[in-house]
């Protein structure tokens, strides 16, 4: 009878279906994370670019924000601006790289050295833009180092003018960002197998060939990680920087897509139109992230 | 092609360590040798030290006459089988074995055609466009000898290149690189702690331990002649059975006594060994387990009675562990940490799988009297007076 009393118990979940169904709790939590710290704002932010919002009260006004948000020229000088300064990336890449390469050899008094690399990471790039304010400023060490090897006639008050402050800009944050990427670079050097390098200088690789056809593939992904973090950082961390060292000027001049939103939002309480450039801040560095995610897909 | 000579090679890393202890070895134009030994012997030390991977202290070091210590590894033209493979993951088989002759600036039709040759050689012709974590334990191994063929180099330097493969697959290998190397006809060098790929490869061995080379010589010979306890007891798997033993003579013959029991041994031994001691000196008895037979009782020659211990089917052979009956005063040492050699207080007995042996059985073995071999019992050292 044994078989029968098999046969009237109810169905049971076949193994599969009960891993799905593990799985699937298992991902709830992340899921809700997920959903209410990105998702909901995402969403909130496209409704509020259809509104005039002034933080309290909003008015639905359809599609004019968008027409007038294009039409403002402001907005075009801080895509701009933003272009401008990703020709601080290789900078703030290749830097990293060249000091992570020079202490993977061990000179001498490496360890002091990665601590001081490592340091503008540990402190607040509000502490940082201060003292890159002190460094370009017209009586600021820069112009002391300028006056000092007798150059005084070149010695300007960088970020006093339009065609010089973004460039201050540029320089400070690639300064910030050479702790965490030469950490990054040191740490992917530390997992390459040193024995490659040793094949590489029996097959006759010099120091050259070894970085080109060893060092760096190994290193393409941490490059390719580097990148995006720096690229994101560039759209959406500047922030302190810029209010301190410049407040976005002279005039607009360095004003990125994240001031802007900042400048729009709280300065000027339009924050229908800070939504909506919120939304294509976020488009670009989206696009940014799935250009490289193709990239690193592309290699495997 | 070229010869390697290491004179009084010595390496000293930081903290004062000497790795390799004035090294002399002379690998001849197309000699396959093999350095073998157990962990920290120096051997693969040594082999770096050949590759330009590792600075000499003190010594020459020469590759086809040239003194090569200053030399730059690009510089040596040597090729060397890593014991990971140490193959370029994001290039191509194909790649791979041809980077050192796209480094030397070769047309890219003949680094093609190399590479399709060494691919011949090697089997390797259908995984040329894999990169290497597509290949199988194997395929990677013949990478890594492909990488090394195509440039012809003056010499091969292989870091226990099969240490990474099961079992089998090691055996085919083993017989794999034997046949290139003999193809080739170029001076190599195999570090292995391996003494059955010692054996099975070299057309010599060099035992070394704690940095210093203990004997050089084709595996046989080794085998036959160990110049001293630990080559003794490291080529041989079971290894060569040591007895400490006292002399004791009557008559002009040489006796042997282990505990209570005397071993009568052919007096010949008084002539081909230093076996002249002062009456109860001790001196090292080694014995091959397959030269030690079980025989009835009252038969002549050098006869110990036994104990079975413990036994060990392999299938073609059993081991028969045999404890000496009273031999325990005699063997109160069962490790010598200076000598690095185990002087056991039973013997290994290598037996065909019929021989009817159980554990409690008390057996007479008789040792094959032309295979003795007597060793210091202080330097471990051969007592015998030519040295092969």
């Amino acid at each position: 009878m044994t078989g029968s009393t098999l046969g009237a118990r109810a169905p049971r979940l076949t193994l599969r279906r009960r891993r799905q169904l593990a799985g699937a709790l298992f991902a709830l939590p992340a899921v809700g994370l997920v959903v209410g710290l990105i998702a909901v704002p995402i969403g909130q932010a496209i409704y509020y670019s259809f509104t005039q919002w002034d933080g309290l009260t909003s008015t639905w006004v359809g599609p004019s924000t968008w027409s007038q948000a294009f039409h403002n020229p402001n907005l075009w000088t801080a895509l701009e601006n933003n272009a401008w300064l990703l020709l601080a990336v290789p900078f703030a890449l290749g830097l990293p790289l060249l000091i992570a390469m020079l202490l993977h050899q061990r000179v001498i008094g490496w360890k002091i050295f990665r601590s001081i690399y490592f340091l503008p990471t540990a402190i607040s790039w509000v502490v940082l833009g201060l003292v890159a304010e002190r460094f370009f400023a017209f009586q600021g060490t820069l112009n002391s180092l300028i006056h000092f090897v007798g150059l005084g006639h070149v010695s300007t008050n960088m970020l006093g003018y339009e065609s010089t402050a973004l460039s201050a800009l540029g320089i400070t944050f690639v300064f910030t960002m050479i702790g965490t990427n030469t950490m990054l670079f040191l740490t992917g050097l530390a997992t390459l197998d040193t024995s490659l390098e040793e094949a590489a200088r029996i097959d006759g690789a010099g120091r050259w060939r070894i970085f080109r056809h060893i060092t760096l593939p190994h290193l393409s992904r941490f490059i390719q990680l580097a990148f995006v973090m720096t690229v994101i950082a560039l759209f959406s961390a500047l922030f302190s920087l810029i209010f301190v060292m410049t407040g976005g000027g002279p005039g607009y001049a360095t004003t990125t897509m994240e001031f802007l939103i900042y400048q729009t939002g709280f300065a000027q309480g339009d924050f229908g139109t800070a939504a909506l450039y919120g939304l294509i801040l976020f488009v670009l560095t989206a696009i940014v992230g799935i250009v490289q995610l193709r990239l690193i897909g592309s290699d495997e | 092609m070229a010869e390697i000579t290491f004179s009084g090679v010595t390496k000293v890393f930081a903290g004062n360590v000497t790795a390799v202890d004035n090294l002399d070895l002379h690998v001849a134009d197309g000699e396959f040798m093999v350095l073998v030994g157990p962990s920290g012997c120096g051997k693969t030390t040594a082999l770096r030290m050949l590759a330009g991977l590792e600075e000499i202290s003190s010594g020459t070091l020469s590759i086809g006459g040239r003194v090569v210590n200053h030399v730059l590894p690009k510089d040596r033209d040597v090729a060397m089988v890593f014991q990971n493979y140490a193959l370029y993951p994001h290039m191509t088989v194909a790649q791979n074995m041809g980077f050192a002759l796209k480094i030397r600036g070769e047309s890219k039709a003949e680094v093609e055609r190399k590479v399709r040759e060494a691919a011949t050689i090697l089997h390797l012709g259908d995984y040329l466009d894999r990169r290497p974590r597509a290949l199988s334990g194997g395929q990677r191994q013949r990478v890594a000898m492909g990488r090394a063929i195509v440039r012809s180099p003056q010499a091969f330097l292989m870091d226990e290149p099969l240490s990474n493969l099961d079992a089998q697959l090691r055996v085919e290998m083993r017989v794999e690189i034997a046949r290139i190397q003999r193809l080739l006809g170029v001076a190599t060098v195999y570090v292995t702690h391996d003494q059955i790929e010692a054996m099975t490869m070299g057309d010599r061995v060099a035992v070394m331990r704690g940095g210093q080379l203990q004997q050089v010589a084709p595996p046989q010979v080794l085998y036959d002649h160990p110049a001293n306890e630990f080559v003794a007891g490291f080529m041989g798997s079971p290894p060569m059975n040591l007895l400490r033993v006292r002399t004791s003579r009557s008559q002009g013959r040489v006796g042997l006594t282990v505990g209570a029991q005397r071993l009568d041994v052919p007096a010949a031994y008084g002539a081909t060994h230093d076996l002249s001691r002062d009456e109860g000196a001790e001196v090292v008895l080694g014995v091959r387990p397959e030269d030690i037979e079980v025989v009835g009782g009252g038969v002549g020659g050098p006869t110990l009675t036994t104990r079975v211990e413990r036994r060990e089917a392999l299938g073609a052979e059993i081991l028969v562990h045999l404890s000496v009956a009273d031999s325990g005063a005699a063997s109160s040492v069962a490790y010598d940490e200076d000598l690095a050699v185990s002087r056991p207080t039973t013997l290994v007995a290598r037996m065909a799988p019929q021989a009817r042996v159980e554990v409690g059985d008390v057996l007479t073995v008789r040792l094959n009297e032309e295979r003795l071999h007597f060793f210091d019992a202080d330097g471990g050292v051969t007592l015998r007076r030519e040295r092969p």
